[in-house]
């Protein structure tokens, strides 16, 4: 072995040692900052398609018999019932400061203890007007049972289900008109009546109602869902246009938003004439939905129900 | 080496610290990791060895030369320098030696004097850069076979590996990567010592042609002068 080749030796050795070295310091190891986890995921496994049966169970309660005494003559019954539906939540809560004072104050306290608290401010305001201490309680009182009654009035009748409209009209011809002994058909049992009837039944059929609809609820639904939603279509101008028929696929949560975007699985109805308008529609089909976004009036209760809407089908022919 | 001992003592699987994928490898991929280590060390040495050998090789010759050129008397400039290490200087002393055997006798062989001189000279300059090649082959052998070693101790890192995959019915990443890293590091290795090596081996085989033909022009030089000087004697 030479000079040189000794020298060369030294050198390599001295080299590797040094590199490795730094290498086995870790100035180039890698920290491996993601520790590859993996975070268990729940699978469930469902096997039970549809075996609930949707038809409605037959109670063997009977109904029990609705009374409805009649009280006055019939010829005033007819003004009474038509207009009262729709006015009813805002005269509601503003009869109360001025018109009814004229009358007999307490005539009107005996009916209406049925809706909440109205006939503490009216008497109140007549004859406590000069001192301040309980009109103050009475004023703020006014506004608030005025409102819980207004929502709950508007909502289910948005929902459309029907009991509920039904017994609105009722409770309004029966708290307002009732004891005028011309006015309506309804007595003051008529109420009744209907409460026990809508309890009675229901509540014997309550565990399968909770999980899944009836036709009933379903065609309610439906009707809520599409009145929101054709409300925002808008669509292409062409010929034909109001054949086409979108199937979307469209989750919603709890709130009623929808979660992420609505796919369009089919579109149906093509026609030669229309084609062109197919992509456009389907685009608009989509916004619709998305605008509609957060649904309003949809049952809680039934979320299982209407948080996969598929296929939800739009129809052209339908937009405003 | 008391710095890589928090490397292995953290035992961090991911970590790229040679030692520690070192001494988590199986036996025989360490024979094959140490051997391929040595050759790594081997070419590095052969590198630094070799191009201070040719270069000083290469300088004093031309140095030689440019003062042979310029002597007014070979005889004289021989005595003088014409013992050396130097490779010019040898191959001059070959081609002194033989004419000083041919020209001692009365009658003088011309043609045979001629071919004994080139032959002399040629095999001055070819035991030369034998000499000076010694390593190079080494070098071609390292950078032709080092990947081959490293692509055997990977290939028998990730058999094992695949071999603690069927014990621990378990086919995680975390099972599987720290075996074929380590694995992997052989072939690492193996390329860390063959690629100098090839480049090496490409680089000094060219500058050893370059003195081979530098000394061969300087033996036709010499040559030519001594043939000259045999035309006119006599």
């Amino acid at each position: 072995m030479e000079r040189s080749e000794k020298i060369g030796l030294g050198i390599a050795t001295a080299g590797h040692v040094l590199l490795f070295g730094a290498l086995s310091a870790g100035f180039l190891s890698t920290p491996n900052p993601l520790k590859l986890k993996s975070p268990p995921m729940d699978v469930s496994i469902v096997d039970e398609v549809a075996l609930k049966s949707m038809a409605p169970q037959i109670s063997t309660e009977p109904p029990p018999p609705s009374v409805a005494p009649e009280r006055g003559p019939t010829e005033d019954a007819a003004p009474a019932p038509e207009p009262e539906p729709a006015p009813l939540p805002e005269p509601a809560p503003k009869p109360a400061p001025a018109p009814p004072q004229p009358k007999a104050a307490p005539a009107k306290a005996a009916p209406k203890p049925e809706p909440v608290v109205k006939p503490k401010p009216t008497p109140a305001k007549p004859a406590v007007k000069p001192k301040p201490a309980p009109a103050k309680p009475a004023a703020k009182a006014k506004p608030t049972p005025a409102k819980t009654q207004a929502t709950p009035a508007t909502t289910p009748a948005k929902s459309a289900a029907k009991p509920n409209k039904a017994q609105a009209p009722a409770k309004a011809s029966g708290s307002g008109k009732a004891d005028k002994p011309k006015g309506s058909l309804l007595g003051n049992d008529f109420l009744k009546g209907i409460q026990t009837e809508a309890d009675a039944p229901r509540k014997a059929p309550a565990p399968p109602a909770a999980a899944s609809m009836g036709p009933q609820q379903k065609a309610a639904l439906d009707r809520v869902i599409s009145e929101q939603i054709y409300r925002h279509l808008r669509l292409p101008s062409g010929a034909d246009v109001e054949l086409l028929v979108a199937f979307l696929d469209v989750k919603l949560d709890k709130s009623g938003n929808v979660i992420g975007t609505p796919q369009v699985t089919d579109v149906q109805g093509i026609t030669a004439s229309n084609r062109p308008q197919v992509a456009i529609y389907r685009e608009r089909a989509v916004q619709a939905v998305m605008q509609a976004s957060p649904f309003r009036g949809l049952p809680p209760e039934y979320h299982n129900e209407w948080k996969w809407l598929s296929p939800l089908r739009i129809y052209a022919r339908k937009a405003r | 080496m008391n710095f890589a001992i928090p490397a292995i003592g953290a035992a961090d699987a991911a970590s790229l610290s040679p030692l520690a994928l070192f001494l988590q490898a199986d036996i025989v991929v360490k024979i094959v990791m140490l051997g391929l280590l040595l050759a790594s060390i081997w070419t590095w040495a052969i590198i630094i060895g070799f191009s201070i050998t040719l270069r000083r090789a290469s300088k004093q010759s031309r140095a030689f030369e440019t003062d042979f050129w310029k002597a007014e008397d070979i005889d004289r400039f021989y005595e003088a320098r014409g013992k050396g290490e130097v490779p010019a200087a040898r191959v001059m002393a070959a081609g002194v030696t033989e004419w000083r055997r041919s020209t001692a006798q009365r009658s003088v062989d011309r043609e045979g004097t001629r071919g004994r001189l080139s032959t002399a000279m040629a095999s001055a300059i070819s035991l030369e850069i034998d000499r000076l090649s010694d390593r190079l082959n080494i070098l071609a052998t390292i950078g032709s076979v080092a990947p081959f070693v490293g692509l055997f101790g990977t290939v028998w890192g990730i058999m094992r590996a695949f071999t603690a995959i069927a014990d621990q019915q378990n086919s995680s990443l975390a099972v599987v990567a720290p075996g074929i890293a380590e694995a992997l590091f052989a072939t690492a290795i193996g390329l860390f010592a063959a690629i100098p090596a090839v480049i090496a081996y490409n680089r000094f085989s060219h500058g050893i042609n370059r003195l081979e033909s530098r000394l061969s022009h300087f033996a036709d030089g010499f040559y030519a002068t001594l043939s000259r000087e045999l035309e006119t004697q006599r």
